[in-house]
């Protein structure tokens, strides 16, 4: 079971969370949410399309200017308080590693915080459980944030992400998180191969059986560039596939650039297993 | 003694969780239901379901055979189920919360006139008053997107069926041709027939009226009542 912002979801409901990027030099959307006008629209755009979450980011993965907690709270705290504003029932997540960021954007409204560091500043799950917030606990193989993998290795890549996570839950529900809202995710890409990343994807399964929620963060990513050997910007086709896959191992929530592809892929393998209904059955029915 | 007659059709998708999110056929289920309620107020102390099927039989109660047709449940034998016909209508009297003893027989959709008047006979003179329930659709070839693809000789023999029931008039359907039924698939022309060979039967006059006729899917849905009284 997965509660966010007071709402309960069961282990059959998909979720999409939205890429909201505050930056100006982002892999895929390369700075065009940096404006607020723009941003405004992108959380408008993805609600329309069906996201349930809004991941607002304030700083990229990769390296690249050095943005200090100042900077990143510029950058995020007002724009989560004015989408609280607009949207009072969105579930809004921030995607940052840093304890003070996340306790300025709880006050401003914030439901999730995205620690996609991998637990690098150990005062966010406190923050988390002071508010009230989930929290999502990645895999990063313990490197430091906005660093790229360099020759990594890991005995069992899945072992390694499962042990890490959990323990990274199991800290964090120790400290007050609700455990309905403590998530893992094993971090396509971050500190990993593509193969690493592959073989996450296809034993996807062994994570949900920890019975944590699981969140997965395909979207356009290097291990589906390399494994299809396409640039940015057609890796559409490949992210699906990925997602199609981990929904039917039972991955929950859903971090995407495209909302509506996603829902409609999330949707399709929910008809597929069962879990839910077509939306019009006639062929020959009549 | 037959005190009136329900004709409803039987297509797959009125069990409701055949059709998905959206409720495809909910108005045809609500002319169904009414041909019930309406059935109901002629007082029967039993239901007789006639509905076409592989071969004419008597039948004892059994699971409506959604399953075979892709809902959830238990898994069924397509042999240990109803015919689709009886088990829509097994369904439409259990929405409609029909207590009555229902009778439940298939008739085969290739019989013959001499299979027709059996089975009318096996029905019609009884001492108690009698409810048909009678299961047929007609033709399924009404459009380039109908199950059969178009036929244009649909037409002609829906139009004679669609008269035929709004006026009560048991001769015409008892003078429709099984061969061309056949080929245009409507499921209906056998058990139309054994309930118009059963009304003759007991030679009652008929108050007829058509309460539903619409091809939303290609295949000719008819809902109609008739009372039957001297």
């Amino acid at each position: 079971m997965l509660r966010l912002r007071g709402r309960e979801y069961d282990a059959d409901t998909a979720l999409v969370m939205a890429i909201v990027n505050r930056t100006t030099d982002s892999f895929y959307d390369k700075g065009a949410t940096w404006d607020d006008g723009p941003a405004f629209e992108r959380v408008r755009q993805v609600v329309d399309e069906g996201a349930d979450i809004v991941d607002i980011g304030g700083i990229k993965a990769a390296p690249g200017e050095e943005i200090d907690a100042e900077e990143e709270k510029r950058r995020v705290v007002d724009f989560v308080a004015a989408v609280r504003a607009e949207f009072p029932d969105l579930v809004i997540s921030v995607d940052t590693w840093r304890a003070a960021v996340g306790a300025a954007v709880c006050e401003a409204g914030a439901d999730v915080l995205n620690d996609a560091w991998g637990g690098f500043d150990p005062g966010l799950a406190e923050v988390a459980a002071q508010y009230g917030a989930a929290l999502v606990c990645t895999h990063t193989g313990g490197v430091t944030p906005r660093t790229r993998p360099h020759r990594v290795a890991y005995d069992d890549v899945v072992r390694d992400a499962i042990d890490s996570t959990v323990a990274q839950a199991d800290r964090a529900v120790a400290l007050g998180v609700d455990p309905a809202s403590a998530i893992i995710d094993p971090a396509h890409d971050f500190g990993k191969n593509t193969w690493h990343s592959l073989e996450l994807t296809r034993r996807l399964d062994e994570m949900v059986a920890t019975g944590r929620p699981v969140l997965v963060s395909l979207s356009n990513k290097d291990f589906v560039g390399e494994s299809l050997d396409m640039p940015v910007g057609e890796r559409l086709t490949g992210t699906l596939a990925a997602t199609a896959v981990s929904a039917w191992h039972g991955a929950q929530v859903y971090r995407v650039h495209e909302a509506a592809q996603t829902r409609q892929v999330l949707d399709m393998v929910a008809s597929i297993r069962g879990v839910r209904a077509p939306a019009r059955t006639v062929r020959g029915l009549a | 003694m037959i005190v009136a007659a329900a004709v409803c059709p039987h297509p797959p998708l009125l069990l409701r969780e055949l059709t998905g999110a959206q409720d495809v056929a909910a108005p045809l289920r609500e002319a169904c239901h009414g041909a019930l309620a309406e059935l109901a107020v002629a007082a029967p102390e039993r239901v007789v379901v006639v509905g076409g099927a592989g071969s004419t039989a008597e039948h004892t109660d059994a699971p409506v055979p959604a399953r075979a047709h892709g809902g959830h449940g238990p898994r069924v034998a397509q042999g240990g189920a109803l015919p689709l016909s009886l088990g829509v209508a097994r369904r439409l009297l259990e929405e409609t919360g029909s207590a009555l003893p229902v009778e439940l027989r298939s008739v085969a959709h290739d019989a013959g006139d001499a299979e027709i008047a059996a089975l009318a006979g096996g029905i019609a003179g009884r001492r108690e008053r009698v409810g048909l329930l009678i299961m047929g659709d007609g033709s399924a070839r009404r459009s380039a997107k109908a199950p059969g693809h178009l036929d244009e000789r649909v037409f002609a023999f829906d139009e004679t069926v669609h008269r035929a029931l709004s006026e009560g008039d048991t001769g015409a359907l008892a003078g429709l041709d099984s061969v061309l039924a056949a080929e245009l698939m409507a499921a209906g022309r056998a058990a139309w027939q054994v309930m118009a060979a059963a009304v003759d039967l007991e030679g009652s006059a008929v108050r007829a009226e058509l309460r539903y006729a619409d091809d939303p899917f290609g295949v000719l849905y008819l809902v109609g009542v008739w009372t039957c009284g001297s």
